[in-house]
């Protein structure tokens, strides 16, 4: 089955659309100028690469323009070129969206940050908050070009874009998909602009990518979407591929938050890695669009990297950077420069990389000064994000690649759990603890009184994880990290620093981030300067720096991801690693969600997104705390090799958008009688739903009274079923998270037979 | 001086999130980066920009910040060398 790409959209700091892009980056011209978005006093620079001609106003729908960032804009209008250059919309068929990005709506929200920090109690939302959450760029391209089935937004920092492509990739070969626009967008706002000027990794001139004077980046920003389809899908209505996408490999370093390892290491695996999926030689190569950020640090790793995964054939290898005439555009960079790469493929012309004049010594490779014709047969494109997140892809002239074979789809099981919450850390079994519910929301006389979450956990980072290993890291990434240990400890792969960890990647996120330390690093470099922003803290402002954390301290050198999607983000997060596991991406993820207990959301975001939902522990439902939660599952084949059969097999993996009946009414009645339904936060819809659906005589239980009301909660679900399929209590769950026109559904079996001691007491409500 | 070396270990210590050291942990002549308290790039953005905000004395960039943060003793000379030259220091 072979995978093409049939439409390209690009907007770029040069042109808004693909063609005129490819021109100007042929015709060797540069974006820089200075900065007219915002005040870059006290920056190291006042140059980026803008997009200038964009109306935000042009693009949104009529009167929801407020509530766009100027990222939606550029993903909408990126995303429509692709769709219309494929010759295809979301009426043709069902049509999936994966979204890449790391800021979003940050340039529109950022004073609304500030000033939330600082007078909490009367800020007043704002509609431009809508545009906040990572995932709204996703539900904004939705709105114009949508309905989309399957949808989800990731973030890996600066290889975003290339794994978004990976993901859509791994639904095509599973056959979950036929057609899947993806993509990435990011736009320039002061808190990426500022953060970078702090890490003294900003250029105050155009940036020199491979230069022996260079001396650091230059931001940009920009979108590129693809229509990714399979071969089948093409031909059967009769569409042209531009290339195929032949290879890709995503692989984390482990090694620091914002350096890479010097020696290339992993970089170079993920070279090699893509192309041994492509079937491909190096010498088949014709050509590498770079990372090429031109700090110090990055080219020489990059350098060295592609010389260790091209051996002899790097003499041929033409290498540029695109960086040098339209920035770094961060999240976006992966999809863009992807775009760009398949651009030359189809044009038979290489771009150059400009601002490069003297090259240093140990970036040797065959630059290209000038844009130079040239027949290729296959290109790649390289990726590289903070936290050491490592991404390559291999595009090619359709058919040259050998056909890679369809796979059937490999079973996923579960072989641990975690949750960090109002009981502590607690391992597999522990989990189910949070199914005991809260006194006045259970069945009448039932069930034993237990306290609602607190706002804040007793979590002392210090009883579960070495601080002084993890001293960059903040609260929520050390909750992350607690849930990790934990789970990777339960599931055999401890301790820690195992060379087996290797091969464990992850995916996990919060709904809006890490909000209350953007708020936190926004307010202090707007009222006292972008020279006191902080450099430590920067990195952990990136959505996915809670899972990048989590790498470098568990040591996880599989894909390392981030997931988004409001109050199902646990759920979004466990869906992806379910679909890469059955596609073949990798052999082990953790999985789940952490939040962190937020001013900003709490009288902010929740209400916004979610105004159904109690604020108060007044209402017996408990309150909105924090908490993480992570399961480790494994492909089969993975888990049999060292000798394990796991807790449950996940049997159905679920996602939808808009309210339908279908994907709940279609599920198969559960295989016995000893089955429930589990849910992070209960609501009438879900109950409906549920009601039209084979399992409605299960009985539910909702972990959100006892774990609090957070974007986590549906985390703490799936470790809950987990745990009571681990304790015999049940054969099968049907765990159901519901987000704003959102849901995701997961049936989980249990694996080994019935344990043969005494069965645990019924919970209040499995009478029934 | 005494003082000021006891702000600047309190100030590494708080920045750096060095949760299991105390100030009196840190030697006024060992390095600060490398072997000694085992800092690394990150750790000296961070301290440069704090001691900026809290003593209002610029760390030099580059080679220069390398002096500078040789060790505690280095660093209180640079802040009290950079006051005592300021106007009305």
């Amino acid at each position: 089955m072979r995978l093409w790409i049939t439409g390209i959209g690009i907007v770029s700091p040069l042109a808004v659309g693909a063609r005129a892009t490819m021109d100007r980056l042929l015709a060797g011209e540069r974006a820089f100028a200075p900065l007219t978005l915002f005040d870059t006093a006290g920056c190291r620079s006042r140059v980026a690469a803008e997009v200038h001609a964009l109306r935000v106003a042009d693009v949104a729908p009529r009167g929801a323009a407020a509530a766009w960032s100027r990222t939606d804009a550029m993903a909408a209008l990126a995303a429509r070129e692709a769709l219309g250059e494929a010759g295809v919309s979301a009426h043709d068929g069902p049509l999936d969206l994966v979204v890449g990005g790391t800021t979003a709506g940050m340039l529109e929200t950022e004073s609304d940050l500030a000033e939330l920090w600082r007078n909490p109690g009367t800020w007043r939302p704002t509609e431009r908050m809508l545009s906040h959450p990572l995932s709204a760029t996703a539900d904004a391209l939705a709105s114009v070009l949508g309905p989309f089935r399957r949808v989800r937004t990731v973030c890996s920092a600066c290889s975003s874009g290339a794994n978004a492509l990976i993901l859509a990739a791994a639904w095509l070969r599973s056959g979950r998909s036929e057609r899947v626009l993806a993509g990435a967008a990011d736009g320039l706002c002061r808190l990426t602009f500022t953060g970078f000027s702090a890490l003294g990794a900003m250029s105050p001139e155009p940036c020199r990518p491979f230069d022996l004077h260079r001396d650091g980046l230059s931001l940009g920003e920009g979108a590129a979407f693809a229509l990714l389809e399979t071969e089948a899908s093409a031909r059967a209505r009769g569409a042209e591929p531009l290339c195929e996408l032949a290879g890709w490999a995503a692989r984390a370093e482990a090694h620091h938050i914002t350096n890479p390892e010097p020696s290339g290491r992993t970089a170079a695996e993920v070279l090699r890695a893509a192309l041994a999926r492509a079937g491909l030689a190096p010498s088949q190569v014709g050509y590498l669009n770079a990372h090429g950020t031109a700090t110090r640090l990055n080219d020489t790793m990059e350098a060295a990297a592609i010389g260790q995964a091209f051996g002899p054939a790097v003499a041929e290898l033409r290498v540029s950077s695109s960086k040098g005439q339209i920035g770094h555009t961060l999240g976006a960079a992966g999809a863009l420069e992807a775009a760009i790469a398949a651009l030359a493929l189809h044009r038979s012309a290489v771009p150059p990389t400009m601002g490069l004049h003297e090259v240093d010594p140990e970036c040797a490779l065959r630059h290209v000064f000038a844009a130079e014709p040239l027949a290729l047969d296959a290109v790649m494109s390289s990726s590289f994000g903070f936290g050491g997140s490592d991404t390559a892809l291999v595009l090619c002239r359709p058919g040259l690649a050998p056909a890679p074979a369809r796979l059937p789809p490999s079973r996923v099981l579960v072989s641990a759990a975690a949750t960090v919450g109002p009981e502590g850390v607690l391992g597999t079994a522990g989990g189910a603890v949070y199914l005991v519910p809260v006194a006045g929301s259970a069945p009448a006389g039932a069930a034993p009184a237990v306290p609602p979450a607190p706002a804040r956990l007793a979590f002392e980072a210090r009883d579960h994880l070495d601080v002084e290993r993890a001293r960059r890291v903040d609260r929520t990434g050390r909750l992350a990290i607690a849930a990790a240990v934990q789970a990777l400890r339960d599931g055999g792969l401890g301790p820690l620093g195992q060379e087996v960890a290797r091969s464990v990647g992850a995916v996990a996120g919060g709904a809006f981030g890490t909000i209350d330390a953007c708020c936190a690093f926004v307010q202090k470099f707007l009222e006292k300067g972008a020279r006191f922003a902080s450099p430590a803290e920067f990195p952990n402002l990136v959505p996915s720096s809670p899972v990048a954390h989590t790498s470098i301290y568990a040591g996880l050198g599989g894909m390392v991801i981030s997931s988004h999607d409001l109050a199902a983000t646990a759920e979004s997060a466990l869906a992806t690693a379910v679909e890469l596991l059955e596609a073949g991406e990798g052999a082990a993820f953790l999985a789940g969600s952490v939040e962190e207990a937020s001013v900003a959301i709490e009288d902010a975001l929740a209400p916004m997104f979610a105004p159904e939902l109690p604020s108060d522990v007044a209402t017996g439902r408990g309150r909105r705390s924090e908490g993480a939660a992570l399961l480790l599952l494994e492909s089969e084949a993975a888990l049999a090799a060292r000798g394990g059969v796991g807790v449950a097999e996940v049997v159905a993996s679920l996602a939808w958008r808009g309210t339908p009946d279908a994907p709940l009414s279609e599920l198969p009645p559960p295989p016995g009688a000893r089955a429930a339904v589990v849910t992070g936060r209960y609501d009438a819809l879900g109950a409906a739903m549920l009601e039209r659906s084979a399992w409605r005589a299960a009985p539910r239980h909702e972990v959100a009274p006892r774990v609090g009301w957070h974007e986590a909660a549906g985390g703490m679900a799936l470790a809950a079923a987990v745990g009571a399929l681990a304790a015999g209590r049940w054969d099968s769950v049907l765990v159901v998270g519901l987000g704003r026109a959102r849901g995701y559904a997961f049936v989980l079996e249990a694996r080994a037979p019935a344990a043969a001691g005494p069965r645990p007491e019924p919970l209040p409500g499995d009478a029934r | 001086m005494q003082a000021l070396r006891e702000q600047l270990k309190e100030l590494i210590v708080k920045e750096l999130n060095l949760e299991g050291k105390s100030p009196g942990d840190i030697d006024d002549d060992a390095p600060l980066f490398g072997a000694g308290l085992g800092l690394d790039s990150l750790d000296a953005l961070q301290l440069a920009m704090a001691v900026e905000e809290r003593f209002g004395v610029p760390i030099p960039e580059g080679e220069a910040a390398r002096a500078v943060f040789a060790s505690v003793n280095a660093l209180a000379a640079h802040v009290a060398a950079a006051r005592a030259a300021a106007p009305g220091g």
